[in-house]
């Protein structure tokens, strides 16, 4: 049921096309800060694009950075509100129940996709950021010495550097997973997959807000956005785990509980459509 | 149906008990209790000046709530009293140790070393070396529980020290003690200092001002492991892309501006508090009081007060009166005497408003 899903994930054309849109933001910066040369001044502005000029080999980290807080929620909402609730609004969720492997497993390969799509657009903005970025900005030599240096101001080999960033890429994806959970959870609780999207990111906004609130203060550790930009944190030197692995626990925390709810709905709904 | 309504509560059961545990689990490991000893106060005092050497690492938070009237030339400073900073820590002892204020796009570092500091800007891409000054600038190292702890007890009387509870931070057991100035200007309410009774480290110091609820300013550990840390994370050498810079020297600064100073025979006493000598404070400035009660006086030329009195008049808490304009910032005071044409004074410290002023009415050349 898995490989099904993700299957039907892959080959539909939207997908790809919404892949190809979240690429476009951080290219589109790219060339601006290339034509332009001005880049935020310190302090302002996503973390890494004011090192991007003198290190072009930094902008997949850029790009990350700029799809992070908005774009790449926005999709996996989508995504993830689409799994049941499309279903449901396309009239074919009770036949896929009809086969003999039960809503659990059909849940569980509903957040597999939803995951793997996650991994693939991370990915690919990872990618598309490192080939902009060499291309247009000044890219350090990468030897086995050099790999470039760290928030702190020492020097990182490129093995250091590529563990770190595979490491950021994991922490990203593993970041987008309570939103996944929320998506999916009210994608079972509504037969619109609009509905069970914006719901998603309403959790987001009202997540990002209360964050920036001094009131707010004491839930702040336990808003899903609280951690996402921790993966700077992984590009300090000696690195700091506290916040990544807070981060990591509050989405394992997050999924867990959402995924439950979900299963308690979904397992004991009535499925008409 | 009945059957499915049934699987339905006891499957929103399971999910309602699981949310509930998690909700608890945090409160229950907050409420673990902590053992309030039976240390005196004054043993716990010679403990903490005792900590300066004790090696650590660690990670503290500050909070402050201090908005100082200051012009836009001191904004680093007025943020670090004003806003929350996170500070990671490696600490060999006075002169070794680094300090990183953390930020969510980037760091900055400073490295101290018997010989001076390195300070590494991630965004802006310099590092700075700077020689150690017997007067400066507040900086965040300054703000660690441990730095902050031991200089408000440094000159601290042993009637002036009590015990409280004792609570847990970063994991450890920390214990008590309440610092309440006797000088009657004091604008510092109190003090209250939790340390590690093992190192003597103060793991939080929290300043409260005269009569407030919440605290001025709050510094404390969140994280803590003690042993010395290895000297390759002190250790820096700037990058080869950096700009290197160099600080500009503190005690040339403060030696330029005393032979502009006006010259002014300060009294021996303001307020009820006594004049003193600091180290690196030049002649001109007259530092009064002790301890947590500090009062400093300064003759100004008086095209140099004109900016000051703009700012300190443009704060919503000042008081203008025929004596000058005061402003307060939680337990610190800021006070402008301006004679037309004439030497101004600036007073600040951790006085009254009104010990402010009456410090004023003292000085050569003020009506009383």
């Amino acid at each position: 049921m898995i490989a099904v899903e993700l299957r039907k994930l892959f080959r539909r054309p939207r997908t790809w096309a919404t892949i190809a849109v979240l690429n476009a933001l951080p290219v589109l910066v790219a060339v601006l800060v290339r034509l332009t040369d001005l880049v935020p001044r310190p302090g302002e502005g996503p973390p890494f694009l004011s090192a991007v000029l003198t290190n072009g080999s930094l902008f997949p980290l850029a790009a990350l950075a700029i799809v992070l807080p908005l774009f790449l929620p926005i999709a996996v909402a989508v995504v993830a509100g689409d799994s049941v609730a499309g279903e449901a609004q396309a009239g074919t969720l009770r036949y896929l129940l009809v086969r003999p492997a039960g809503r659990t497993l059909l849940l569980v390969a509903k957040l597999v996709a939803v995951v793997a799509f996650v991994l693939v657009t991370v990915l690919v903005v990872a990618a598309v950021g490192y080939v902009v970025g060499t291309t247009l900005f000044d890219a350090q030599p990468l030897t086995a010495a050099t790999g470039g240096t760290s928030v702190s101001g020492t020097g990182l080999t490129q093995q250091e550097l590529v563990g770190r960033t595979l490491t950021a890429i994991g922490y990203v994806v593993v970041s987008m997973l309570g939103v996944a959970a929320f998506g999916l959870f009210f994608s079972t609780l509504t037969d619109s997959p609009l509905a069970a999207a914006l719901g998603a990111l309403a959790v987001l906004v009202a997540s990002s807000l209360l964050f920036t609130l001094d009131a707010a203060s004491p839930i702040a550790p336990y808003l899903p956005t609280r951690y996402w930009l921790a993966f700077v944190d992984l590009f300090r030197d000696p690195i700091l785990w506290r916040d990544v692995v807070r981060g990591l626990a509050l989405q394992g925390v997050y999924v867990g509980v959402l995924l439950a709810a979900a299963w308690a709905n979904f397992t004991t709904k009535d499925v008409t459509s | 149906m009945a059957a499915r309504a049934h699987g339905a509560i006891r499957r929103w059961a399971v999910v309602g008990l699981l949310v509930a545990t998690l909700l608890v689990l945090p409160s229950l490991v907050g409420a673990l209790p902590a053992d309030v000893g039976d240390a005196p106060a004054a043993e716990l005092r010679t403990a903490a000046l005792a900590s300066a050497d004790v090696g650590f690492s660690g990670y503290a938070v500050s909070a402050g709530g201090l908005a100082l009237p200051v012009s836009d030339r001191l904004t680093d400073v007025a943020d670090l009293f004003s806003d929350r900073t996170l500070m990671r820590v490696w600490w060999r002892g006075p002169t070794e140790h680094r300090v990183d204020v953390v930020t969510a796009a980037g760091e900055t570092d400073v490295h101290r070393d018997p010989a001076g500091t390195w300070t590494w800007d991630f965004e802006a891409g310099t590092a700075t070396r700077g020689v150690p000054a017997s007067l400066a600038l507040p900086t965040a190292p300054d703000l660690l529980p441990s730095s902050l702890g031991r200089r408000l007890l440094s000159e601290a009387h042993d009637d002036e020290l009590s015990r409280t509870g004792a609570r847990r931070i970063a994991g450890r057991e920390a214990q008590g003690l309440r610092l309440v100035p006797s000088d009657a200007a004091s604008s510092v309410g109190r003090v209250d200092l939790w340390l590690d009774p093992a190192s003597g480290l103060p793991l939080q110091v929290e300043v409260y001002a005269e009569g407030a609820e919440h605290a001025a300013l709050d510094t404390r550990f969140l994280d803590l492991d003690l042993g010395d840390p290895p000297s390759r994370v002190l250790a820096f050498t700037p990058p080869a892309e950096a700009r290197v810079l160099t600080a500009p020297d503190t005690d040339d600064l403060i030696a330029q501006a005393e032979q502009r100073a006006p010259l002014v025979a300060l009294p021996s006493q303001l307020a009820g508090l006594t004049r003193r000598t600091l180290d690196g404070v030049p002649p001109a400035v007259g530092v009064y009081g002790r301890g947590i009660t500090l009062l400093a006086v300064a003759p100004v030329p008086p095209r140099v007060a004109g900016g000051l009195d703009t700012t300190l008049r443009a704060s919503p808490d000042a008081v203008v009166d025929a004596q000058g304009v005061r402003v307060a910032a939680g337990p610190l005071g800021l006070m402008l005497v301006e004679r037309p044409g004439r030497t101004a004074y600036v007073l600040t410290g951790t006085v009254s408003l009104d010990a402010l002023a009456e410090a004023a009415r003292r000085l050569p050349g003020v009506p009383t």
